[in-house]
C-alpha cells in the first residue's frame, strides 16, 4: 500500500478533462507534484481531499477511496492551499484552534496545539493578532500551522512558497525539511519551482496535460549518478585518460581536454588529481554532475504524451 | 510541537466523534454572531416591546391595575389570540432586522476571506457547514421569537384566574409552529443571499430588498390584475396570514385573506428550495476550479 495510489483516474471539470487516466502509486515520505500550469496538479489534490468526484478510475489516500471515505481521508490530512484561505477577523491563535477542532481536536487540546503549532511555525509573538493584519509570508505560514496542528499523516502542501521573500521561503523551506525529518508525516507537495521540489522531496510525480509525464525517485536518481564526473584538461589527455580506465573508471575524451567519466565507488576525485600530477597534467574544472530534477522534468516534459516513465520505487 | 522546544510532535491523543464537527461549526458561528455590539443591542432592542407585553399581561390579569386603568372598559386589556399575534408580529420584524445584520456575518466574511477551500478540506461537508450557520442563526432568531413568546403565554397561563392554557392551547402551538417556519425561512434565506453577496452591508439590504421589492410588485400585479395570488409575492403578508389561521385569530374581510394555506405553504417551499439551489452553488471549494 501506498500513501496514494491512482488507477485510471480520469476527473473531468465542465467539458474539459483535467486528469486523464493517472496510475501509480505513490510511496514516498516527501513526494512532489511538478508540472507547468494547467497540468492537473490542483485539480489532484482538490480529488484527493473530495472536493471533486472522478469521471472513471479510483483514487486512494493510505487505502481510503476519495468517494466513499471521504471524511476519514480529511481526518488524517492536513491541507495548505494556494490561495489565501483564512478567516481574517479571528487572531492567529483562534484560527488555529478552530481549525484543530473541526479536525477533532477536544478543545483543550486543540488550544494547547495552537499556540505549540503557531511557535513552531515561527508565529508565536504574533499569534494574538487577526489574521487579517498579516503579512504575505505570515499567511503562509498560519496556513501552514493550521495544517499541523492536529497531527496529520499526510500533509498537503499547495504552492508552500508562493510570494514569498527568499528569507521567508528559506524559512519555510527549513521548516518543511523539519517536518520530513521527524518522520510521522508523509509530504505531498504541488510547486511550480523545481529547486523547491528538490530540495525537500524524495520522490516526484510530473503531470503534463492531465496525464503522468513522469513518476520518480529522485533520492534514487542522485544515488545512480552519484559518481558523474566531467573534467577539463589542458596537456597529454590521451594519456591521462588511459590511466583513469586502468583504475577502472569507465572514460570518454572530447576536444578541447574535456573528459567524462564514471568513477566505481573505491575511487576518489582525489585519486585523478595524483594521476594527473604524474602525468603532468592540469586540471582546470572538475564538475561533479547530478542528474538534476531539472533534467528529470524536461526530460519528462519532451516525452510524448501518454507514454509515462514509470520507475520503480 | 512544544513551545519551548519549537520541535514537532505527532497528536496522539483522543479525536471527537465526526457528528459533532457540525456543532464545532455552529459554536463558532454563534460566537461570530454575538461579538458585533450591533447583535447586541438589536437583541436588548427586542427585549423592550416584550417588557411593554408582560406589562400589559400584569396589569391584564391585575384587578385593581384593571380597574384604575381601563375603568369598566376592558377591551383595551384583553389578552387573547389577537393580542399574541400582534406579540408575534412585533417580534418577527426585529428576528427580520436581526437577520439581515447577522447572515451576512456568518456566511460572507468566510467567502470574502476565501476561507472555504481550508474549512471544507477539514471532515466537514458543504451540507455540514451550512446546517452549522443554520444552527447558529436559527438559535439567534429563536431567542427573539417563540423563546420569549412562549415565556410570555407561559405568564399569562400562571397570572389569569382562570385556567387558561388549557382552553388557549392553539395560541401556544400556533405562536410556535408560526415563528419557527418564519425563522427557518428567514435562516435558509438569509444564508442564500449572503452567499452570493461578499459585502456584508450590501448583503444586509439585500435581504430586506428581497422581502419588500416583490412585495411591491406583487402589490402591483393585484392592483391591475385584480386578482388576491399577487399577494403570494407579499412574503409579510403571506406569514401574517399563516399566524392569523395558526392561532385562530379572526380575519378581516380583504382579498389576500382568503389565500388557501396550502397556496402560501407551497409559495415558501419553492422560496426555500431556490435559497438551497442558491447555496448548493456557492458553498465550494472554490479554489479546485482553476486547475
Amino acid at each position: 500500500m501506498g500513501v496514494i495510489d491512482l488507477d485510471g483516474l480520469e476527473v473531468r471539470l465542465g467539458n474539459r478533462i483535467v486528469l486523464n487516466g493517472l496510475t501509480g502509486t505513490l510511496r514516498g515520505q516527501a513526494i512532489g507534484l511538478l508540472g507547468p500550469n494547467g497540468a492537473g496538479k490542483s485539480t489532484l489534490i482538490s480529488t484527493l481531499l473530495g472536493f471533486h468526484q472522478p469521471l472513471r478510475g479510483t483514487a486512494r489516500v493510505f487505502d481510503f477511496d476519495v468517494c466513499r471515505d471521504r471524511a476519514q481521508i480529511r481526518q488524517q490530512i492536513g491541507y495548505m492551499p494556494e490561495n489565501d484561505s483564512f478567516i481574517g477577523n479571528m487572531s492567529g491563535v483562534r484560527f488555529v484552534r478552530y481549525m484543530a477542532e473541526l479536525a477533532g481536536l477536544p478543545r483543550g487540546e486543540a488550544l494547547e496545539r495552537a499556540h505549540e503549532a503557531l511557535f513552531y511555525v515561527g508565529l508565536g509573538e504574533v499569534r494574538y493578532r487577526k489574521v487579517s493584519t498579516y503579512s504575505l509570508g505570515m499567511k503562509q505560514l498560519i496556513k501552514l500551522a493550521q495544517a499541523l496542528a492536529h497531527g496529520p499523516k499526510l500533509l498537503i502542501l499547495d504552492e508552500p512558497t508562493n510570494g514569498l521573500d527568499p528569507v521567508a521561503r528559506q524559512r519555510m523551506i527549513q521548516v518543511i525539511k523539519e517536518i520530513r525529518k521527524e518522520g510521522s508525516i508523509r509530504l505531498l507537495i504541488s510547486s511550480h519551482l523545481l529547486r523547491d521540489i528538490d530540495e525537500t522531496c524524495d520522490e516526484v510525480l510530473i503531470l503534463k496535460d492531465g496525464r503522468i509525464a513522469a513518476l520518480r525517485n529522485i533520492e534514487e536518481e542522485r544515488k545512480s549518478h552519484r559518481n558523474f564526473i566531467e573534467i577539463e584538461t589542458v596537456g597529454a589527455t590521451e594519456q591521462f585518460s588511459a590511466r583513469i580506465r586502468e583504475l577502472g573508471c569507465e572514460c570518454a575524451s572530447f576536444p578541447g581536454g574535456r573528459i567524462k567519466l564514471v568513477m566505481p565507488d573505491n575511487i576518489e576525485a582525489r585519486d585523478l588529481y595524483v594521476i594527473a600530477s604524474d602525468q603532468g597534467v592540469q586540471i582546470r574544472r572538475m564538475n561533479q554532475r547530478r542528474d538534476s530534477l531539472e533534467d528529470i522534468f524536461l526530460r519528462a516534459m519532451d516525452n510524448e504524451v501518454g507514454r509515462p516513465e514509470h520507475v520503480s520505487v | 510541537m512544544s513551545v519551548y522546544k519549537h520541535n514537532y510532535r505527532a497528536y496522539t491523543g483522543e479525536v471527537t466523534p465526526l457528528w459533532t464537527r457540525v456543532l464545532v461549526l455552529a459554536r463558532y458561528a454563534f460566537a461570530e454572531a454575538w461579538s458585533s455590539k450591533i447583535t447586541v443591542a438589536l437583541f436588548t432592542l427586542s427585549l423592550l416591546p416584550i417588557i411593554v407585553f408582560l406589562i400589559v399581561i400584569y396589569l391584564a390579569n391585575n384587578p385593581i391595575a384593571r380597574a384604575l386603568i381601563v375603568k369598566g372598559n376592558s377591551a383595551g386589556l384583553e389578552v387573547d389570540a389577537r393580542y399574541f399575534f400582534q406579540i408575534l408580529q412585533t417580534q418577527s420584524m426585529i428576528a427580520l432586522a436581526i437577520t439581515a445584520w447577522v447572515a451576512p456575518r456568518l456566511i460572507s466574511s468566510d467567502l470574502s476571506d476565501n476561507a472555504l477551500p481550508i474549512l471544507l478540506s477539514h471532515p466537514i461537508s458543504r451540507f455540514g457547514y451550512v446546517f452549522a450557520k443554520f444552527i447558529a442563526l436559527f438559535s439567534s432568531l429563536s431567542a427573539v421569537t417563540w423563546v420569549p413568546c412562549l415565556l410570555l403565554f407561559a405568564y399569562q397561563g400562571y397570572s389569569s384566574p382562570q385556567p387558561w392554557i388549557g382552553g388557549n392551547l392553539q395560541i401556544g402551538v400556533g405562536v410556535f409552529v408560526g415563528a419557527v417556519i418564519w425563522i427557518a425561512f428567514l435562516s435558509i434565506l438569509g444564508l442564500a443571499l449572503s452567499s452570493w453577496v461578499k459585502w456584508r452591508i450590501v448583503a444586509t439590504g439585500t435581504i430586506f430588498a428581497v422581502l419588500f421589492v416583490p412585495a411591491g410588485i406583487g402589490g402591483i400585479v393585484t392592483a391591475i390584475l385584480r386578482t388576491k395570488w399577487g399577494f403570494l409575492l407579499n412574503v409579510p403578508f403571506m406569514m401574517s396570514v399563516l399566524w392569523r389561521r395558526l392561532l385562530g385569530v379572526q380575519s378581516f374581510s380583504f382579498a389576500g385573506e382568503s389565500i388557501p394555506i396550502s397556496a402560501i405553504l407551497v409559495m415558501l417551499a419553492l422560496a426555500c428550495v431556490l435559497c438551497i439551489a442558491m447555496l448548493n452553488a456557492r458553498i465550494r471549494a472554490r479554489e479546485v476550479v482553476r486547475g
